[in-house]
């Protein structure tokens, strides 16, 4: 099974640097609006929360292209846009439910996550590890595993209360 | 110089002084290397006799949480109060 | 290019807005930043100008390589004359401004001359915009970057603002964008607040093409992994810099009532891991956050828990506050340090100089100078609680007789308040020192003494003095990129050996602000951090010029240079206590009384103390009395200042 990004906005320190890197490997230019990922903030109540791909399933952006230009590459599990066929109509941004289709006004041309070719840089500089790539089933056995210890813990702290009683 | 690539700067050398696992006596003159066990809430130093509390930033990454304070408030008037009888006499 | 970033030029008197490239041979003399900013107040400002008035001028940077593919590189420096000092004016802060101004075309801004009413600058993309801040006058710090956001309808806006206190003209008003990063220190805020700027703001999507993309990422990873095995960052990235205060205090290197002791005892409920505790139980376990692309993530989120700020979100806090509002009025309380921290943020004022000032005011209250009809009943003793916090809200707002003559600056104050209260006043050259005790630590009492936007830890503190390092590897340290071959010693009681490591720190910290790089990305507080040597192949692979360590260190010590001569221009001789390189006597005369057995009982013994600083400005190229020799200007390429190249 091809590895998936995670992602786990608690952990985000909302350095963006996964935005630096991302631009800088892409075009080898410094500029956030050419990332593939972005980090949402509200900065008032210390949230940051990076948006990228999911390089879903059932793609909405690969199902609406009019030209057929989106395909998902099984290997990498991700969903690839193929330039030569797209006609930049901007339709798979305007569905993508996540935001991740990104339109380059530079360009003039939809960038989104490739995943680097299966060495995404973003996750190579996370070092906090809000960003990783992993198997996806390992995402939610690791999530089973937290949830199983929290409620443990309240299983026990609840033993503790009737005990008192 | 800018294109030399493997070369290693001085600072990157220091890396390999580094040490996990203990942490200097707060004594800026002792500066002995602490070792504290895994688990220890306070670290008295063998060469100045100063206490400390330690906290843990991670396992295997020790720190001085602060002082013992009514340990090393003892020792520091003491040195106070022989000092200044040392200056009384040096002046007498 | 990084390199294509332009400067501006704006007179808001006039409106009248002027943009140039940055000449390349300017680029090689003064690369960028702080140094670059040196310059340009040099040849902007005349003699002598009233620092409140439209002809001082106010500087906005970022580094040469802020906004390029280099970590931590988000420095904003700013850089005007100082109200409060009557001399140099310099302070640098983190966050995302200095970033989105560069993608935004430009690097440098020059602004002149003060606007008829409430303004505040918009930069997009190449494109430079006066606009009205009626509406956003008066707002405290976050407010006023949320209501900009609003104003211009877009979320990814990044401002840099003064907060009340700028606008209320007090000497020491911070300049603040985020949450809490804070050009701090000498009242740049105040610069803005007298020019009726509230705001710059920025939002850019221009590209900055990196010189060697490819070499660029690879070494910033290097880079990167140099920085955070550092044990200093990784304890600085879980607990941020309270760190610090707690290991000082811990040997007795922490200011307490005012200057009387040099540790703050039992304060177990400001100890760094109680700080951490407090955002843990608030913020929740990830609750560091960092500036951009920096991975040190040395800033804790918090909130406040209990009295009428509770719920309060903010960052920090940083050690100066605890210094601020914990040790030196010695109310080791965690609320109150938590409160006074997000008030000075929300006011925009300099915690560190606010909170040095209430104790100074506190011990005038001690001694009687200052008495209950001063501090209309407020009860200004040590130890309460209550005071600190508002005297914060009356300094800010030049409430009452105190607050209002505090807001001047410690050495006006002292005018106004008479008696012998300037004898109590720990600073050097109008601005108050930071809350650690220098008396065991002769290189430190250098450093604060030659500093040149004043007392400051920021500008030449060799902070790895008081590690205790072997001789070799000192020596390794300080003796690159130029030979040194004098004398070095591992005791941070000694004298022999420190100007050099002043000096070569002095250049160092020059060095980063030249480059955008963070103070905790060099040799600060870690030996093993990076510098002059590391720093070519930064600067290569990002803009492409190519510069060996050498010409890095003499862009530093020429950039030194120019902020010494707008001092000496400015009035700055060795011995005056109100505007050369001296320390308040209670250094030399009053000797410490608590930490460690050898800390204890120490002075400054001023003899030595003369030498050390004779043999710094023989290090910097200086005479007896402090000024550039024809030589060394001669050598720096500066013979002809000011020479106007941009």
């Amino acid at each position: 099974m091809a590895k998936a990004l995670y992602i786990d906005y608690q952990k985000c320190t909302g350095c963006r640097l996964c935005e630096l890197v991302c631009a800088v490997k892409h075009d080898g230019i410094s500029n956030p609006t050419r990332s593939r990922i972005k980090v949402m903030k509200w900065e008032a109540e210390g949230l940051y929360i990076p948006m990228s791909c999911q390089q879903c399933q059932d793609a909405p952006c690969l199902n609406v292209c009019p030209v057929k230009a989106i395909s998902r590459d099984e290997e990498l599990g991700r969903v690839v846009v193929d330039y030569d066929v797209c006609i930049g109509c901007r339709s798979c941004v305007a569905v993508c439910p996540f935001g991740a289709m990104n339109f380059n006004v530079i360009d003039k041309k939809v960038i989104k996550c490739d995943l680097c070719d299966g060495d995404p840089q973003c996750v190579r500089f996370c070092d906090v590890n809000a960003l990783e790539f992993v198997s996806p089933d390992e995402i939610s056995i690791g999530k089973k595993r937290d949830a199983a210890g929290r409620l443990s813990k309240a299983g026990r702290e609840a033993g503790v209360l009737l005990a008192e009683l | 110089m800018t294109t030399e690539k493997d070369g290693i700067s001085t600072a990157e050398s220091l890396r390999k002084t580094r040490t996990y696992g203990k942490f200097r006596c707060h004594n800026p003159t002792c500066m002995e290397r602490l070792e504290p066990k895994k688990g220890d809430k306070t670290i008295k130093c063998p060469t100045c006799g100063m206490e400390f509390r330690v906290a843990w930033v991670k396992d295997g990454f020790p720190r001085i949480r602060g002082p013992v304070w009514d340990v090393n408030r003892k020792i520091a008037q003491d040195v106070l109060e022989k000092k200044l009888k040392d200056k009384a006499k040096e002046e007498k | 290019m990084p390199l294509k970033r332009k400067i501006a030029y704006i007179d808001l008197t006039t409106g009248d807005i002027e943009v140039k490239p940055i000449p390349i041979e300017v680029r090689k003399k003064f690369l960028g930043g702080r140094g670059l900013d040196a310059y340009l107040l040099y040849n902007h400002t005349k003699k002598g100008c009233d620092p409140i008035g439209p002809d001082n001028t106010l500087m906005v940077s970022g580094g040469i390589l802020t906004a390029t593919c280099a970590s931590a590189t988000a420095r904003t420096h700013v850089m005007a004359k100082s109200p409060l000092t009557g001399l140099l004016g310099s302070a640098n802060m983190g966050g995302f401004f200095a970033p989105e101004m560069a993608w935004a075309g430009f690097h440098h801004l020059v602004i002149k001359g003060k606007a008829k009413h409430p303004v505040y600058i918009y930069i997009h993309n190449g494109e430079i915009e006066i606009r009205d801040a009626e509406g956003i006058w008066g707002l405290p710090v976050t407010d006023a970057q949320w209501a900009i956001r609003d104003d211009l309808g877009d979320q990814e806006v990044k401002s840099m603002v003064c907060g009340p206190a700028g606008e209320n003209l007090v000497a020491y008003a911070n300049v603040m964008t985020g949450i809490k990063n804070s050009g701090g220190r000498s009242g740049m805020g105040c610069v803005m607040g007298s020019k009726n700027l509230k705001a710059v703001a920025a939002r850019g999507t221009m590209d900055i093409k990196i010189a060697h993309p490819v070499e660029a990422l690879e070494y910033n990873k290097r880079f990167i992994d140099q920085i955070i095995s550092a044990k200093v960052n990784q304890t600085q990235g879980t607990l941020g810099t309270p760190f610090i205060w707690g290991a000082t205090n811990s040997w007795g290197g922490i200011r307490c009532r005012n200057f009387q002791y040099n540790q703050c005892e039992y304060a177990d409920d400001i100890e760094p891991e109680r700080i951490d505790e407090i955002c843990e139980e608030t913020m929740g376990p990830y609750h560091m956050t960092g500036c951009f692309g920096c991975q040190v993530h040395c800033r804790a989120q918090y909130k406040i828990t209990e009295g009428p700020y509770a719920g309060r979100y903010d960052e920090g806090p940083e050690y100066t506050s605890q210094g601020a509002f914990g040790g030196e009025t010695d109310t080791p309380r965690a609320n109150t340090v938590l409160v006074g921290n997000h008030l000075v943020d929300q006011y925009g004022m300099d915690n560190l100089e606010t909170g040095s000032l209430i104790a100074w005011a506190m011990e005038l209250y001690e001694k009687g100078i200052l008495t209950k009809k001063d501090t209309d009943g407020l009860d200004l003793s040590f130890g309460n609680d209550e005071a600190v916090i508002e005297m914060i809200d009356r300094i800010c707002y030049r409430k009452g007789f105190v607050g209002d003559t505090l807001a001047k600056g410690g050495i006006q104050a002292s005018k106004v308040f008479g008696k012998d209260s300037f004898q109590y006043l720990i600073q050097v050259k109008g601005m108050s020192n930071l809350h650690s005790d220098e008396r065991a630590t002769p290189a430190l009492a250098l450093n604060i003494a030659t500093g040149s936007r004043g007392s400051d830890h920021l500008r030449s503190r060799p902070a790895i003095d008081l590690y205790h390092l072997p001789q070799d590897v000192l020596r390794r340290i300080y003796s690159t990129p130029i030979p040194y071959d004098g004398p070095l010693s591992s005791e941070h009681t000694e004298y022999i050996g420190k100007p050099w490591q002043v000096f070569w720190q002095e250049n160092c910290y020059m060095a980063v602000d030249c480059l955008g790089i963070c103070k905790y990305h060099t040799t600060f507080l870690g030996a093993t951090l990076p510098n002059f040597e590391d720093w070519p192949k930064v600067l290569y692979y990002n803009t492409g010029l190519d510069m060996t360590p050498e010409e890095i260190w003499m862009v530093a010590r020429r950039c030194n240079m120019i902020e010494r001569l707008f001092n000496l221009r400015e009035g700055l001789t060795r011995n005056d206590l109100e505007k050369g390189d001296m320390l308040n006597h209670r250094y030399f005369d009053e000797p410490t009384r608590r930490g460690a057995p050898e800390v204890v009982g120490r002075v400054i013994e001023k003899d030595k103390f003369i030498k050390m600083i004779d043999e710094f400005y023989e290090h910097k190229g200086l005479d007896k009395d402090g000024n550039p020799k024809p030589e060394t200007l001669k050598e720096l390429d500066i013979e002809n200042e000011p020479s106007h190249l941009v």
